[in-house]
């Protein structure tokens, strides 16, 4: 029987309540977007006592099921004004979904601002908050220290995180996350949700599940049949069998930049001169020379394994093995081109509590203002650290790419509903544009990764530079990634999917054997559908409108080289893609 | 006709001087060779692959001109 906790920080009140039955399906993103357009006012200031932030594993979460241990964290942004999900590997997922927590929702905001709280939960569901005001601006990896003082040795738990960034209110604050062996590299990172935790008082989170196990399926013998399967799948296709467990998600940087929608230095370029030095095959090649680890998952039961732990010249831990998107943020779109100089930057940001793609992005528009050159890595992690103390330009910072670019007047600042745009140039690549400028999200590359068909021929093709088909691409990939999300299935597992039939008939009948229930395809992506409808609908409530689903003009004004090609998908296009919204709220009865 | 060609990933090992690293050599082909063609003489491995052409996906019944770069690309995804 899964509940939800409900943690209230003006009173300090903790409450255990039944899932409301209607939301019996739901889980993760499903779960955490419609508890907050339920309980949240769209019009809600977003660091005020209205706003709510909801920690909530997938369906999957606490089971035995591959690749499903991921967690999903919803809030009105304070980055967007949208409603977000941001979602997470590490333990906790699993730790709530053993104990059975459907969702925790931390609502309210304690009067005396200096207060901070740790939220612990043990494993029989027992919680309570403590005083840890003397944590206050301490960064992750302290906090993490600081909890492991408080727990004993033999204990099996979980932390969700906060660093100063947080605290401070920066609209670039993420939630980090424990890993398998307990570093807090593990990231909601997107859209200020640290911030709001910030605003609650709380600082840190707690979840023992020592002693308990996964939780059982309806029908466990019919779930082994379906897993297998879906097992197989994982490791057998190419992609998450062979090349990110090999070299992590990084080994996109020179497929990207052979595209020509590799954005280097504020999206001036399509190609980096630097590529082959921040590579993936560099990355490990550099890792196992330093006797780094180059291969674990980021949360148990992770069968592709793309996580791997970025270590200095001497074999000593920095921080997470840079994904992707850390390197091209910190790396290529601000001009730098050295892995250890990325490494630094990844772990200050990590540790001071921040997104490391709205911060990569957000010091390559401050190199764009001319105030540092491109390329200056220890002028980078100067201006970062100043993050620390509070300065004028370090909280300017913290607030992001927008923010950045407004106070140093840059004229190109690539955001999307006030977030900025990840890894993927739009120009040539236009199938991501589509989903940047739709998501709910703001510019977010998970939420609908046309990269698929657009470049890497995963499930089908759609030629890149082309506008045909792109819109119903990115409708279908935002579905079954809210879908998935919903599942607290690692994204990952739609490479796959996509390409393997079977996997995706895995999915339904481990759905069905593990709740019991009967699912179907189409079940599974009215879970998709449903969680992107009471997203649109808070942010319409919000107040956005068509044209908040639009690319910044430079994007179809300023040809991108090495193909000079501008983003041409028409409005016309980009307004289809939520068509199936009025209808599915008219089934849901919402409005 | 002279080709500069780029192999990533698990098929880097694959460059016919046999070194390492991803930088792209200049190799020599017969005037009006395919994709396919060079493909077959570099001897990858025959399992799917992704292949540019001057940073623009190529199929294997492409005519290559001398001084096209050539990519190619185990399947990789990420994000």
């Amino acid at each position: 029987m899964r509940e939800i906790m409900r943690v209230n920080m003006s009173n300090l009140s903790i409450t255990m309540e039944p899932l409301p039955e209607g939301w019996n399906r739901y889980g993760g993103r499903a779960l955490t977007s419609a508890i907050v357009f339920t309980e949240v006012p769209a019009t809600a200031d977003p660091l005020g006592a209205e706003n709510k932030v909801v920690f909530a594993p997938g369906l999957f979460g606490g089971t035995n099921t591959p690749n499903g241990g991921r967690l999903s964290v919803g809030t009105k942004s304070p980055l967007t004004g949208g409603l977000k999900e941001s979602n997470s590997g590490g333990q906790a997922a699993h730790a709530l979904g053993r104990m059975g927590v459907a969702a925790i929702i931390v609502e309210g905001k304690p009067n005396d601002s200096l207060a901070r709280y740790m939220l612990v939960v043990e494993p029989d569901k027992s919680a309570k908050l403590e005083r840890v005001d003397a944590w206050a601006g301490m960064g992750n990896y302290a906090v993490s220290d600081a909890i492991k003082g408080t727990r004993a040795a033999d204990d099996r738990y979980a932390t969700i995180t906060i660093g100063p960034a947080g605290e401070m209110g920066l609209k670039a604050a993420g939630i980090a996350v424990s890993d398998p062996k307990g570093y807090p590299n593990r990231f909601a990172g997107r859209g200020g949700t640290g911030a709001v935790m910030g605003s609650k008082g709380l600082k840190a989170i707690v979840l023992s599940d020592k002693g308990l196990s996964n939780v059982e399926h309806a029908d466990k013998d019919a779930f082994q049949t379906a897993m297998k399967v879906f097992a197989n799948a994982l490791t057998t296709h190419p992609v998450s069998g062979q090349g990110l467990p090999t070299y992590g998600t990084n080994v996109l940087a020179n497929i990207i930049n052979e595209s020509g929608g590799y954005p280097t230095r504020n999206f001036s370029e399509g190609r980096f001169e630097g590529v082959e030095k921040i590579s993936g095959e560099t990355m490990r090649e550099v890792t196992l020379e330093r006797g780094g680890n180059v291969k674990h998952g980021c949360h148990t039961g992770c069968v592709i394994q793309c996580s791997r732990y970025w270590v200095d010249k001497d074999g000593k831990y920095v921080t997470k093995g840079m994904e992707y998107e850390n390197v091209w943020s910190l790396g290529a779109d601000c001009g730098i081109d050295d892995l250890d100089v990325i490494g630094a930057l990844d772990r200050e940001i990590s540790d001071l509590g921040l997104d490391t793609i709205e911060m990569g992005a957000t010091l390559a528009v401050y190199m764009d203002s001319g105030k540092l050159a491109f390329g200056d890595g220890a002028g980078a992690l100067a201006a970062i650290k100043e993050i620390w103390t509070g300065t004028e330009l370090g909280k300017t910072l913290g607030h992001g790419a927008e923010a950045t670019g407004v106070a140093f007047g840059v004229e190109h600042i690539p955001v999307v509903k006030h977030q900025a745009l990840p890894a993927y140039d739009p120009r040539p690549i236009q199938g991501i544009g589509v989903t940047y400028a739709t998501s709910t999200q703001g510019a977010d590359h998970t939420a609908g990764y046309a990269i698929t068909a657009n470049v890497l021929a995963v499930g089908g093709s759609v030629d890149p530079l082309g506008t045909e088909g792109q819109a119903a691409l990115s409708q279908g990939l935002q579905i079954a990634t809210a879908m998935l999300d919903a599942m607290g299935l690692c994204i990952f597992v739609a490479f796959p999917v996509l390409d393997i039939p079977e996997a995706f008939g895995a999915i339904v009948d481990m759905a069905s054997a593990h709740t019991g229930d009967t699912w179907s395809a189409d079940a599974l992506m009215a879970v998709g559908k449903e969680t992107l409808t009471y997203e649109r609908l808070f942010n319409t409530h919000a107040g956005f409108t068509a044209a908040d689903d639009r690319l910044p003009e430079f994007f179809k004004t300023v040809p991108l080289s090495p193909h000079n090609v501008v983003f041409t998908v028409s409005d016309a296009d980009l307004d289809s893609v939520f068509d199936f919204v009025p209808e599915t709220a008219a089934g849901m009865g919402i409005s | 006709m002279n080709v500069d060609v780029a192999l990533f990933a698990s098929l880097a090992s694959f460059q016919p001087d046999g070194m390492p690293g991803r930088h792209a050599r200049v190799i020599e082909f017969p005037d009006g060779s395919s994709v396919g063609g060079v493909i077959a003489e570099l001897g990858l491995p025959d399992e799917p692959r992704v292949v540019f052409v001057n940073g623009r996906h190529a199929d294997d019944d492409v005519a290559l001109s001398s001084g096209d770069r050539l990519a190619i690309f185990p399947p990789v995804g990420g994000g």
